[in-house]
C-alpha cells in the first residue's frame, strides 16, 4: 500500500519558488494499477519521485507497504528503493556501457545477492518480457520497444511490490506502446502495484483508477 | 559487483578515448619519473660493486666548528687527520674503520684533458669496501705508515693510461708531484656510489700532516670521511654512541671551540643530510622539506586528473541517477568511482613502470638525475620491494587524491535532475 498524507514539495532556485505538490493526500491499495495524469509541470513526476524515495517532501507523511518513511538517510532510502520499488522511465535510462543482462542485473547487485541466484532472476525477468535472445546486446543495438522491455525487466527483476512508470510508452509508437502496456497489465494481474504517469487518456482508461493533478494539487 | 564496475570502466574508457589517453599519459609519466628516481636512489643507497655491503656501513663526514662554546662563528669542514688517527679509528664497537677522502683529478694524456677521481685512503679502506682485484693487491698497513709511493688504479684508468697493456703492475702513474707505482688494478666503481671515485687510490700518508694551529679551528679541520663497517645493523647504535662520546671528549678538551658531527649516518640518512650536522633530518623534517617536491610531482598531475574526473561527472549523470534509482547508496557509488580511478591509476602505473625500464635501458648511461643537493648520478636500474612499494604507494595515493573528491561530488548528485531532464 502507498499512502501519502499532506505531502507538499516546493522547488526553490535563486529567483523562483515553484510549488510542485501542494498538500497531497492519496492512498493506493496493494495490487492497484493507477494512472497519474495532468498537464506538463503539474507535479506528476515529482509525485512519483517522492513515492520512489528519489526526492524528499518538504512536508507530510509517506507510508510504503506499511512502513512509515521517517527520515531520508541515504543508506536507508537506497535499501528501501532497492527492495520495494522498480522504476520505468520514458527515456528508458539504460546504462549504455552495460549489456541487457547487466542492466537487468543492476538492482540485484545492490542487494548483494549470490551470483547464481542473480543469474536465475535476470533470466526469469527477461523471459517475462521475451528478451532472453537479446541478453548480450547493448542498448545501442536495440529498438525502442526492446529498450523499454529491458527497462521493465530491470524494474521487476528485484521483485518489488511497487512499480513506478513515468510515461513508459511516451517514446514508443502505438503498437509497441500497446505491447508494453500488455506487459504492465500482466504484471499488475500478478499482484504488482503500479503507478503510471501518462498523457494518453486511452491508456489511462485501461488502468483501475485515474488520478489527476493540476498545479500540484489533486483534482480528481 | 566488481565485474560490473570493471565492465563499466572498460566501456567508459573506450568511449572517451581522449580522456583515457590524457589520464593514462599523466599517470604513466608521473610513475615513470617516480620509478626512475626511486630506482636510482635505491641503487645509491643499497650500493653495488665494491659497496655490496653498504647496508652495514656508517659514514661520518661533515663537521661544524663553532668558534665559541656558545655563539661565535660557524665553520663547516670535514674531519681532521689527527682526530681520525688518534681518536675515531680507535673506537672498538665497529668491526673495521677506514679514513679516506677523494676529489677530482684533472690530467692530460696524449694531448687530451681528462678528469678522473683520486682517493687517498688508509689500508683498512680495502677491508671496509669489497673491491675485486683484477691484478695485484692493495697496499698494506705498514706501507701506509711508511708513506709508500704506491697506487691502486681502476680498470678504466688502466685502459686510459696504458691502453691494451695488460700487466701494468710496476708501472708509474704520475699524480701531481708524486710518482706512484701501480701495485693493483680493481674493477671500476659504479657511478652511483656516494663514497668512492673511480681512478687512482694511494696512501693518505703521502700528504704531509697538517700543522696544528691553535689560534683557529684548524686543529680539528681536515678533508677526511670515516667509514665504520659493522657486522650487522644492530651494532649501529653502539657505534654512534661511541663516536659521539669520542667527539665529546675532543670537544671537552678544547676550552673555546665547539664541535659537531652528525651520525655516523647510514646511506639513507646521508642522502638527506645537509652540510650542517645540527640540521634535523628526521621524517618530519624530510616531509616538510620535500613537500613541495612531492606536490610538484604527485599532487599537480593528480589535481589535473581530478579536474578531468569532475568534468566527467556531468557526462555520467544519467548512469549515476539510474544506479541510485535501483538502490546504490552514496557510499557504494563513491566506492565504484574510486575503484574505477584506482584501476585507471594502476594501469597507468604499470605503463609507467614499463616506460621507466625502457628509458633507463636506452638512456641510463647518458642522463644524470639529482639524488641530493649537488649530487647527480646516472639513471639506474634497481627493482626491489622498496621500489615496488614506493611505486604502488604513489599509484594508490594518486588514485585516491584524484578520485575521492569527484567521487564525493558524484555520489551527492540528485538523481531526479538526470532522470527526466529536470522536469518537475
Amino acid at each position: 500500500m502507498i499512502k501519502l498524507s499532506n505531502i507538499s514539495k516546493t522547488y526553490r532556485t535563486q529567483s523562483i519558488e515553484t510549488l510542485a505538490l501542494d498538500n497531497i493526500n492519496l492512498e493506493v491499495k496493494p495490487g492497484e494499477f493507477v494512472s497519474v495524469m495532468g498537464p506538463s509541470g503539474c507535479g506528476k513526476s515529482t509525485l512519483l519521485n517522492i513515492i520512489g524515495l528519489l526526492d524528499e517532501p518538504d512536508k507530510g507523511i509517506l507510508h510504503l507497504e506499511g512502513n512509515l518513511i521517517s527520515g531520508y538517510a541515504d543508506k536507508k532510502t537506497a535499501g528501501l528503493r532497492n527492495r520495494m520499488v522498480g522504476f520505468i522511465f520514458q527515456s528508458f535510462h539504460l546504462i549504455k556501457e552495460l549489456n541487457v543482462f547487466d542492466n537487468v542485473e543492476l538492482p540485484l547487485i545492490y542487494r548483494k545477492m549470490p551470483s547464481g541466484e542473480r543469474k536465475k532472476r535476470v533470466y526469469e525477468a527477461l523471459e517475462q518480457v521475451s528478451l532472453t535472445n537479446r541478453m548480450h546486446h547493448y542498448p545501442s543495438q536495440l529498438s525502442g520497444g526492446q529498450c523499454q522491455r529491458t527497462a521493465i525487466a530491470r524494474a521487476l527483476a528485484g521483485n518489488p511490490g511497487i512499480i513506478l512508470a513515468d510515461e513508459p510508452t511516451g517514446n514508443l509508437d502505438s503498437t509497441v506502446g500497446k505491447e508494453v502496456m500488455n506487459i504492465l497489465t500482466d504484471l499488475n494481474k500478478a499482484g504488482t502495484t503500479i503507478m503510471m504517469v501518462t498523457h494518453d487518456e486511452l491508456l489511462a482508461k485501461t488502468t483501475h483508477r485515474i488520478i489527476r493533478l493540476f498545479d500540484g494539487r489533486l483534482v480528481g | 559487483m566488481l565485474k560490473n564496475y570493471l565492465r563499466t570502466f572498460w566501456k567508459v574508457a573506450r568511449q572517451n578515448k581522449l580522456f583515457t589517453f590524457l589520464s593514462l599519459f599523466g599517470i604513466s609519466m608521473t610513475i615513470m619519473f617516480v620509478m626512475i628516481f626511486s630506482m636510482t636512489v635505491t641503487k645509491v643507497v643499497k650500493g653495488s660493486g665494491p659497496e655490496k655491503h653498504l647496508g652495514n656501513i656508517l659514514v661520518a663526514e661533515n663537521m661544524k666548528v663553532r668558534t665559541q662554546k656558545r655563539g661565535g662563528n660557524e665553520v663547516f669542514t670535514e674531519l681532521g687527520r689527527t682526530e681520525c688517527e688518534e681518536y675515531y679509528k680507535k673506537i672498538k664497537s665497529a668491526d673495521k674503520i677506514s679514513m679516506f677522502f677523494g676529489y677530482d683529478w684533472e690530467f692530460r694524456q696524449n694531448g687530451r684533458q681528462y678528469t678522473k677521481g683520486y682517493m687517498v685512503t688508509d689500508a683498512e679502506f680495502w677491508e671496509v669496501f669489497d673491491f675485486d682485484f683484477i691484478l695485484g693487491r692493495p697496499y698494506t698497513k705498514e706501507e701506509v705508515t711508511n708513506g709508500a709511493n704506491l697506487a691502486v688504479i681502476t680498470e678504466s684508468l688502466r685502459e686510459l693510461l696504458f691502453g691494451n697493456e695488460n700487466n701494468v703492475l710496476g708501472k708509474i702513474v704520475q699524480y701531481r708531484d708524486f710518482s706512484l707505482t701501480v701495485i693493483g688494478v680493481v674493477e671500476d666503481i659504479p657511478p652511483t656510489s656516494q663514497n668512492l671515485r673511480s681512478g687512482v687510490f694511494f696512501p693518505y700518508t703521502l700528504f704531509p700532516a697538517e700543522k696544528p694551529d691553535t689560534r683557529s679551528f684548524s686543529p680539528y679541520s681536515g678533508a677526511f670521511s670515516l667509514a665504520f663497517k659493522a657486522k650487522n645493523r644492530n651494532q649501529f647504535p653502539e657505534i654512534r654512541r661511541d663516536f659521539q662520546a669520542t667527539l665529546q671528549r675532543i670537544d671537552a678538551a678544547d676550552p673555546n671551540l665547539a664541535l659537531f658531527v652528525a651520525g655516523p649516518n647510514t646511506q639513507w640518512q646521508r642522502l638527506f643530510a645537509t652540510f650542517d650536522p645540527e640540521d634535523d633530518f628526521g621524517p618530519w623534517a624530510l616531509l616538510r622539506k620535500y613537500l613541495l617536491w612531492g606536490f610538484g610531482f604527485i599532487f599537480l598531475p593528480a589535481v589535473n586528473l581530478m579536474a578531468l574526473n569532475f568534468a566527467r561527472i556531468r557526462e555520467r549523470g544519467e548512469e549515476i541517477a539510474v544506479r541510485k534509482s535501483f538502490g546504490a547508496s552514496s557510499a557504494v557509488l563513491k566506492g565504484q568511482f574510486i575503484f574505477e580511478n584506482l584501476v585507471l591509476t594502476v594501469t597507468g602505473g604499470v605503463i609507467g613502470i614499463v616506460l621507466s625500464f625502457v628509458v633507463v635501458a636506452l638512456l641510463g648511461n647518458t642522463l644524470n638525475i639529482p639524488v641530493k643537493a649537488g649530487t647527480t648520478v646516472p639513471m639506474s636500474f634497481s627493482f626491489d620491494f622498496l621500489v615496488f612499494g614506493i611505486t604502488l604507494g604513489v599509484c594508490l595515493l594518486f588514485g585516491m587524491l584524484s578520485g575521492v573528491l569527484p567521487a564525493i561530488r558524484m555520489s551527492r548528485m540528485k538523481p531526479v535532475k538526470y532522470l527526466k531532464g529536470g522536469e518537475i
